[in-house]
């Protein structure tokens, strides 16, 4: 809490990949946040505890993975295939499909549903792909209001926020924040900072929203092919609000999301909630069909939106990247992630699946510095319920991103990129490699203090010694050492 | 619209182009389909007894408020439930049995209610689907018994019969007794929640807030 | 047995008491080690930063350095790693036919040193002693490429003298990451000083690992702070008997 503040400030990072500054640099303001870092921290703990204890007890956990990726493989291959399914029998069963290419042609496709509706206002259900597309600010500069209605996303709103985390948005977010947030915001005195109060609140400002509002946007957890179903998996039960009460559902969904058949969920339920919130199941899992006659929306719009995603189906390692259900075991396991928080990666999907994700959506042009904002340690790997290799995808992308940059003249002006081009040279020849090590020795020598140690290097080994010590080269290599050990057996 | 058509083109030869496959014939996926391995639970190994317990133990951890009774008694046990609720006015679906509507309370049956009326309602009596005992989760189908999906939405207090025989111990066995996907499911795996506020879970935000269970022992 | 040690660049560069203990721990042992010359680096470094060609070229001269080896041995695991889950890829992309059988013949006899001590040697107890206070850091190539498990705690509780500590959050990576440390300098630094948190609680003496990197990164933060604690390589403690106590430099 900062003393004296005239209210809270949720601070205002940018998640457009093209317009964020770049991983190291993002992170910087965030390392200096105390109160962040705590939250993020706590949060990710609790979860992980969680998730592992219940994965400790389910038996067949690695099989329930194995079966998950193959599912997800076995859709992706056939993707044209599944996805013409699901449109044939939505549209049977009283949906209309559309299909978007991009972000842009996603929201203009929304926008015409709304102005047929005549709606000036929609409640939304939340979405990490509306978020992608970048749809509440399109709206209202095109005259509807959106109603964020999970809670965490009425934070982020009211509070002009972003979010930080894919399941759990506002975990940066404490509760203090959110009292001050929602008593100015919603106009409430003597609100208590307790979490059931303002629950409460959150519940009685959305209530009327709700029984008033004909319009409801979604996302998708998983689309059914067989059966042109759409499944939405939540807590909170506003998700069932917008999908039971208004007249007209719109649900955007990223291609990526369609599953074969119906059964095919017995997998995906049993490894999402465990993953996401350390659930054996989530309160609430809704699946509908079109229309229903008599129950919930009457008119019904699906949007398919590709935005990316078919470049990423086009790429043999790369593609297992779509196999992502989003449920942020990666994030909550990163030790990157626990340290900087979703708003260093300038993207609303951050951590481990955004490193991946966001610069492939971008095709390459943006966030190139994401591939590196890992250490490479696997522990996402290991707790992907799709069994995502993500290290393996970082290794492509940042192949992809070097090859970039061989082609610009800012290589010459990279110290790394000179640095290992160097280096790769010296390591052709032993030669070349022991007359380094020799130069080495006498450049850093110079650095060297009595107690054998360099404490300040320059350049790029400032990036080292800012905050660690180095230990000075030994006068003696191990090859010398051994050729002069052969020598004397001689 | 013109628009939409050449959105679904351009999306499906990015992807035909992606997958590197043309047309391809039905029968050829659904076989690639089901050679698919499979090797995790698709079966529990529980007594009746046994899973009956687990799905009132994991109601319970979930603070779902658990009665047992047997077939007989379903009719009492379900006018104790509604009395000690303190509540009196309950909406039921429209092929609710007979025998559930207990006398002494106020009951609007849904033909079609309108939201504002079923807001007035106090609680919402229904029958399931399936109770699956893992994760002690009720499965909805929104069959005549079982009601539309608002109303087990907008009652702050749900009360729903769970037959011992309609329990099943993993998720995939309750995939297996459907048979034909349905057109409407809700999983409900305990009162709506939240835990988006510094991971304090709180109970009851949108969707009831008390969900009463009586597990009938039908198989013993 | 006969056994070719591949140093690895770093450790010939900066930790060849590293080297040395390998060597007096494997003829203890009654290993013949050799040492080809000609060795350089296993291309890791720029793999992992996205040179692959460069990387390739490196990979294709250590297969070929070491074709006829009967055995290869690594006292570093991110090294073995990188020859085992990277070393296929490339040469799938770049490499020919001829390269990918020489490789698929070599990748079976390479170990990284604990592989080779506990898997090939049978040995747990090589006779060390070190009497210290000790914590293991398992490092992430180590602990989830190669599934090291047991083996370095094996080895470890069969050490004279030596008072092993469990460190909390073991399954945590440091925040080293190779160019990482480089790159994202600060973000590492913050993971360094969470990791170091679980470190110094222990009260060791030392903070011991298989693989150098991960320890210069340990080290180079105590050395700055004045910790009290120091690192070393595995193969040192096991390399150290009464009358050869091990190199401690720094």
């Amino acid at each position: 809490m900062s003393a004296g503040a005239e209210h809270e400030v949720i601070d205002h990072p940018i998640l457009d990949p093209a317009l964020a500054p770049p991983f190291p640099v993002a992170a910087l303001p965030v390392l200096r946040n105390p109160q962040l870092r705590m939250n993020v921290a706590h949060a990710i703990d609790v979860i992980q505890a969680k998730r592992a204890r219940l994965v400790a007890e389910k038996q067949d956990w690695q099989e329930l993975r194995s079966a998950a990726s193959r599912i997800k493989d076995e859709a992706l291959e056939n993707l044209g295939f599944y996805l013409e399914q699901f449109e044939a029998r939505c549209t049977a069963a009283g949906g209309t499909v559309h299909w978007a290419a991009d972000a842009a042609d996603a929201r203009k496709i929304i926008l015409e549903i709304l102005r047929e509706e005549k709606a000036d206002e929609v409640i939304k259900i939340k979405t990490m792909t509306s978020a992608e597309i970048q749809l509440n600010p399109y709206l209202e500069a095109n005259g509807v209001r959106a109603y964020e209605t999970d809670l965490a996303e009425i934070i982020l709103q009211l509070g002009e926020g972003e979010p930080s985390h894919i399941v759990v948005p506002a975990l940066h977010v404490n509760r203090s924040q959110v009292r001050e947030i929602f008593a100015r915001r919603m106009g409430i005195e003597n609100l208590s900072d307790e979490p059931e109060a303002l629950t409460a609140a959150a519940r009685n400002y959305l209530r009327q929203k709700f029984l008033s509002v004909p319009t409801a946007i979604s996302g998708a957890n998983f689309l059914i092919a067989e059966t042109g179903s759409v499944a939405v998996v939540e807590s909170e039960g506003n998700g069932r609000m917008c999908l039971t009460l208004p007249r007209t559902m719109i649900t955007l969904a990223g291609i990526e999301k369609v599953l074969p058949r119906f059964a095919d969920l017995e997998v995906m339920l049993q490894l999402l909630a465990r993953s996401a919130t350390g659930e054996r199941m989530n309160p609430y899992t809704s699946l509908w069909t079109g229309v229903t006659p008599g129950d919930g929306p009457q008119k019904f719009h699906v949007i398919l939106l590709d935005n990316g995603r078919s470049s990423i189906l086009a790429r043999k390692t790369e593609r297992q990247t779509l196999r992502c259900i989003r449920c942020a075991a990666c994030m909550n396991a990163c030790p990157v992630y626990r340290q900087t928080g979703g708003h260093a990666y300038g993207s609303v999907y951050p951590g481990p699946i955004g490193a991946i994700l966001t610069p492939q959506l971008e095709q390459m042009r943006h966030a190139q510095s994401l591939p590196y904002a890992s250490s490479l340690c696997g522990a996402c790997f290991e707790v992907c319920p799709v069994k995502i290799n993500i290290p393996e995808v970082l290794l492509e992308l940042r192949a992809r991103v070097t090859d970039q940059e061989r082609k610009q003249v800012l290589r010459f002006f990279d110290p790394l990129y000179i640095g290992l081009r160097v280096a790769n040279l010296i390591f052709s020849r032993a030669r070349l490699f022991h007359l380094a090590q020799w130069a080495g020795q006498i450049g850093l020598g110079f650095f060297t203090r009595r107690d054998g140690w360099i404490h300040t290097l320059p350049g790029i080994g400032a990036k080292w010694t800012q905050t660690r010590d180095l230990r000075g080269l030994p006068k003696q290599t191990f090859h010398e050492w051994w050729a002069a050990r052969r020598k004397e057996s001689k | 619209m013109s628009a939409v058509a050449d959105g679904r083109k351009l999306v499906l030869n990015c992807i035909r182009a992606a997958t590197r496959s043309s047309s391809v014939a039905a029968e050829q996926v659904a076989g690639a389909y089901t050679v698919l391995a499979r090797e995790y639970v698709s079966h529990g190994s529980m007594s009746a007894e046994a899973r009956l317990e687990r799905m009132a133990e994991r109601l319970r951890e979930y603070d779902a408020e658990v009665v047992e009774c047997l077939p007989e008694e379903l009719s009492a046990a379900i006018a104790a439930q509604l009395r000690s609720s303190g509540r009196h006015i309950f909406v039921a679906p429209p092929r609710l049995p007979a025998a559930w509507i207990a006398a002494g309370f106020e009951w609007r049956i849904d033909h079609n209610l309108p939201p504002g009326e079923i807001e007035k309602a106090e609680g919402v009596v229904t029958a399931c689907f399936c109770g699956v005992a893992e994760s002690g989760t009720i499965v909805v189908h929104h069959s005549a018994a079982e009601g539309r999906r608002v109303i087990t939405l907008l009652p702050e207090w749900h009360l729903c019969v769970v037959r011992a025989s309609q329990i099943v111990e993993t998720l995939p066995e309750y995939f297996d007794r459907c048979k034909q996907p349905p057109a409407l499911v809700t999983w409900i795996s305990g009162p709506s929640a939240t835990a988006d506020i510094e991971m304090t879970r709180i109970k009851g935000v949108h969707g009831p807030r008390f969900l009463q269970v009586i597990l009938v022992r039908d198989e013993c | 047995m006969r056994i070719s040690l591949f140093i690895t660049c770093y450790n010939d560069t900066l930790f060849p008491e590293t080297g040395r203990a390998v060597v007096r721990l494997l003829e203890r042992l009654g290993v013949e080690v050799e040492f080809r010359p000609g060795q350089t680096c296993c291309g890791q470094m720029h793999a992992n930063t996205g040179f692959r060609s460069e990387a390739f070229s490196q990979a294709k001269r250590l297969v070929r350095l070491y074709a006829d080896a009967e055995a290869v041995v690594i006292p570093s695991s991110s090294c073995v790693a990188m020859i085992r889950d990277q070393y296929s890829g490339l040469f799938e992309e770049l490499g020919d036919e001829a390269l990918r059988k020489e490789f698929a013949a070599l990748v079976p006899r390479v170990y990284e040193l604990s592989e080779f001590l506990v898997d090939k040697l049978g040995a747990e107890d090589v006779g060390a002693y070190f009497p210290h206070r000790v914590t293991y850091h398992a490092s992430c190539h180590g602990l989830r490429a190669l599934q090291l498990g047991e083996r370095p705690f094996r080895l470890l509780s069969k050490v004279r003298g030596l008072d092993l500590v469990p460190l909390e959050n073991l399954d945590r990576c440091c925040g080293f990451g190779g160019t990482f440390s480089v790159k994202n300098a600060e973000v590492s630094s913050a993971m360094l000083t969470v990791k170091l948190e679980n470190v110094l609680a222990t009260g060791a003496e030392f903070c011991t690992a298989l693989d150098n990197s991960c320890l210069m990164h340990l080290g180079g933060a105590m050395h700055r702070q004045y910790a009290g604690m120091k690192t070393i390589h595995m193969a040192q403690i096991l390399a150290s008997t009464q009358e050869h106590p091990a190199e401690v430099l720094g």
